[in-house]
């Protein structure tokens, strides 16, 4: 206890390390200076933390839902961490173990205090949050980031962050909920997969998902359940997430947070008409997806083929000059063509000015095999390499919609930027900086397709691979890159 | 507060070539091996095992240039500890009803009592503040006058001192205590640590090499981030920086030329010598080391 007391006043700085020696020689000074180091090291490791009574925020291990519930109020970590649910406190246990390990948080179990110890072999396990996985979570929140973990099905896909939809997060209370499931890692898995392939026309993509996640935002009401949603949805609720889920909670945890209805995409089958292996043809619209006495006939696809995939192309300054005076230019200005007096003269004037022009040799462009570009006809750089190039440039997220989720990768957490910390809202952390997949070098290095399908998964924010080396991190992201194609002049 | 001198369990015939050989106390975490016990840190280290520290340090938990408790250990040095009869499997925590009981009674009575002297040093503390304010304010003055301010002074701060609770210094211990809550010194080691690694050509070449390296004197750690398999250091990593960048392979397998090139290449970037490392049959280990050199 005299030195507890003591420990009040210790310092708080650790010691610089030195310049490192190259080859051990037997000299006495360096045998000094490493007693010297190795004395230093273990002073720092012996240590243990002391803290007074009052400034700990006491919680209690609940095994049965792998939480830690405060008993006394949170401090300044709750802006970041941690969540409500019932009218109490919670930590995820690694915010926990985080938590104990920077002296603030004293966590008990059946009434007696948990070491670090205790902690990590508690709190810590490969069906909830790995070692390894809870090194890069300390890792990157000592450095002061904000870190969370990621949810697939809660995360608002970038369509919906276009539309602007308000939206509201139910961190903790998903982990609540899941008495019956293993962990709150969530599974690619779907609960019910459609029968058939399901199409719909692009205009009802649009406009369906809009209007259902319009009712379906409405600000829910905290402690009541909700009914509503659930009968209007009546028609259509298989490939909805939650609807189950609503019925049996309205039952077990009268003071869940409510049932709120949304389209879980990843259910219902969008052809992906952006990719370059088109669908043979498109199954008519599923009558249970339209708004009632709509019918919807065969969608022409060609038309709409056309004007996707379209990418801009960049202009040089000359070409966008020429573009300009191009559209300005009008053929009734032309003074021989104004001196034309019929379609004949234009049609002989036409034809004089193509014969100034360099012909193009007949020899070439008689026989089957044709030259593959006539080089009268102005084209830009990028579609001539277009047109002769063999292999075709592709994306990253080409054809990433249609792979299924792997068993052993997934994205684990969400990480935001340490300024943001003053305005963070954890109802609404906004667009995280980045995600974070965590692998080690003794497992698979993450193939083409373990790649593709988090990328998709992840939208639009790029993807972070955390990978552990026993106590180093290296990381490594993936960026996708498009090879120059145009030329300026 | 800082461990007791840890009470040595067994004791076994000194190795030759290292120090003493205690047994170390090993716990399981998500199947990776952890030193807790401050003790078996220092043990393990003067038998040159270096292993790798994830926890926050307790003095300044908020950056990551310095960690501290756990310690985890490489499956190569959980091995050869285990094969030098150095590491046994450390207790869990107790979680049945009878003894979690007698525990709380203990643990209450240790609050009470570490709240009781703590209370004390705290008042002598003030006390003794409170002369030195007053002979240093006085200093020039004399006389029984100032002596009977002083009684009265001390004897008031005594009548209205109190130390609450919320004072009251406690320790979040890293390594659990042991039964005897003696906080690090004896703790119930149950069994010798069992076998756990798979069995793979890989895995084995990894140990053969590790084995001899660290039988040589040389300190090793993991080299993933440079493409090897482990670093060597001539010393201890505090003081020196590693030679070498060691890549075990086994005799027999085929290694491609790009891979030869690439962390040769790496391994001058970083001036530190490539080995190339592989078990034979009898047991000894070749080495090749790669050099970059240029054509004239």
């Amino acid at each position: 206890p005299c030195e507890l007391f003591a420990a009040r006043s210790r310092s708080h700085k650790i010691p610089a390390r030195g310049q490192k020696d190259f080859y051990p020689d037997d000299s006495e000074e360096q045998r000094q200076r490493l007693q010297q180091s190795l004395d230093e090291h273990w002073n720092l490791i012996a240590e243990e933390r002391v803290e007074r009574l009052g400034n700990l925020v006491k919680a209690t291990w609940v095994p049965s839902d792998q939480i830690v519930e405060l008993q006394t109020p949170a401090g300044k970590f709750w802006q970041t961490m941690g969540f409500s649910a019932e009218g109490k406190q919670y930590l995820l246990p690694e915010e926990a173990l985080y938590l104990m390990e920077c002296g603030n948080l004293l966590v008990f179990h059946q009434d007696l205090p948990l070491s670090i110890q205790d902690g990590y072999e508690m709190f810590l396990s490969s069906d909830a949050v790995s070692l390894q996985q809870y090194q890069v979570f300390g890792h990157l929140k000592r450095l002061g980031y904000v870190v969370h973990r990621f949810d697939p099905s809660s995360e608002p896909s970038s369509y919906v962050r276009q539309l602007n939809l308000p939206q509201s997060r139910e961190r903790g209370g998903r982990q609540l909920k899941r008495k019956r499931s293993p962990s709150p890692t969530p599974t690619c898995s779907h609960t019910k997969t459609p029968g058939e392939s399901l199409a719909e026309k692009m205009e009802d993509d649009d406009k369906l998902p809009e209007s259902d996640l319009m009712t379906s935002a409405e600000p829910p009401e905290p402690q009541t359940a909700s009914p509503h949603s659930a009968a209007k949805g009546q028609a259509r609720t298989w490939w909805m997430m939650d609807a189950p889920e609503l019925e049996a909670d309205k039952r077990s945890s009268p003071g869940s947070p409510s049932g709120r209805l949304r389209w879980n995409f990843s259910t219902i089958p969008f052809p992906d008409l952006g990719s370059t292996s088109r669908p043979r043809c498109m199954v008519p619209v599923d009558p249970s997806l339209l708004p009632r006495d709509v019918t919807v006939g065969v969608c022409d696809l060609d038309s709409w083929m056309r004007k996707i995939n379209l990418r801009k192309v960049k202009m040089s300054v000359k070409e966008q000059q020429r573009e300009k005076r191009r559209r300005r230019w009008d053929v009734n200005k032309d003074r021989e063509v104004q001196r034309c007096r019929n379609w004949a003269e234009y049609h002989e004037l036409l034809a004089r000015r193509q014969a100034k022009r360099q012909g193009r040799p007949a020899h070439l462009w008689n026989r089957e095999v044709k030259p593959l570009h006539d080089p009268t006809q102005p084209i830009s750089t990028a579609e001539l390499l277009e047109k002769i190039s063999v292999v075709k440039s592709t994306n990253l997220l080409e054809g990433a919609s249609r792979l299924k989720c792997s068993e052993e990768w997934r994205i684990c957490f969400n990480v935001y930027q340490p300024d943001s910390v003053a305005d963070f809202k954890k109802s609404n952390p906004g667009k995280p900086y980045s995600r974070m997949c965590v692998c080690s070098f003794d497992g698979p290095v993450p193939d083409l397709r373990v790649i593709k399908q988090l990328a998709f998964q992840s939208g639009d924010v790029p993807i972070v691979y955390a990978v552990v080396d026993y106590g180093d991190i290296s990381f490594y992201t993936f960026k996708d890159f498009q090879l120059p194609r145009d030329v300026y002049a | 507060m800082e461990a007791p001198p840890c009470s040595q369990v067994e004791e076994l015939q000194p190795e030759q070539e290292h120090g003493s050989s205690l047994v170390v106390g090993l716990r399981l975490c998500d199947s990776a091996p952890l030193l807790w016990r401050f003790q078996d840190l220092k043990t393990v280290r003067s038998n040159s095992l270096v292993g790798a520290l994830l926890g926050s340090l307790p003095r300044t938990p908020r950056q990551n240039i310095r960690l501290g408790r756990p310690l985890l250990l490489m499956p190569e040095e959980e091995r050869v500890l285990r094969e030098h009869h150095g590491a046994a499997a450390l207790s869990a925590r107790n979680q049945d009803a009878a003894g979690a009981a007698e525990l709380r009674q203990r643990y209450e009575e240790e609050q009470q009592r570490s709240l009781e002297e703590q209370s004390i040093l705290a008042l002598e503390d003030r006390k003794s503040a409170l002369l030195r304010a007053m002979t240093s304010s006085s200093g020039s003055e004399s006389g029984a006058g100032s002596d009977e301010a002083l009684q009265c002074r001390l004897l008031a701060l005594e009548q209205n001192f109190s130390f609450p609770r919320s004072a009251l210094a406690v320790q979040l211990s890293t390594a659990r205590a042991g039964l005897s809550h003696c906080q690090e010194a004896r703790a119930f080691l149950e069994a010798d640590w069992p076998i756990r690694e798979q069995d793979s050509p890989r895995r084995d070449a990894r140990y053969q090499v590790f084995r001899d390296l660290w039988g040589r004197g040389f300190f090793l750690t993991s080299a993933g981030k440079f493409g090897g398999d482990f670093l060597v250091y001539p010393g201890d990593p505090l003081r020196f920086h590693a030679h070498f960048i060691a890549v075990c392979l086994t005799l027999d397998e085929s290694i491609c030329m790009l891979d030869v090139l690439s962390v040769a290449r790496l391994g001058s970037n970083v001036k530190k010598t490539v080995l190339l490392c592989s078990p034979a049959l009898d047991g000894s280990v070749h080495y090749t080391s790669l050099q970059w050199s240029g054509m004239m």
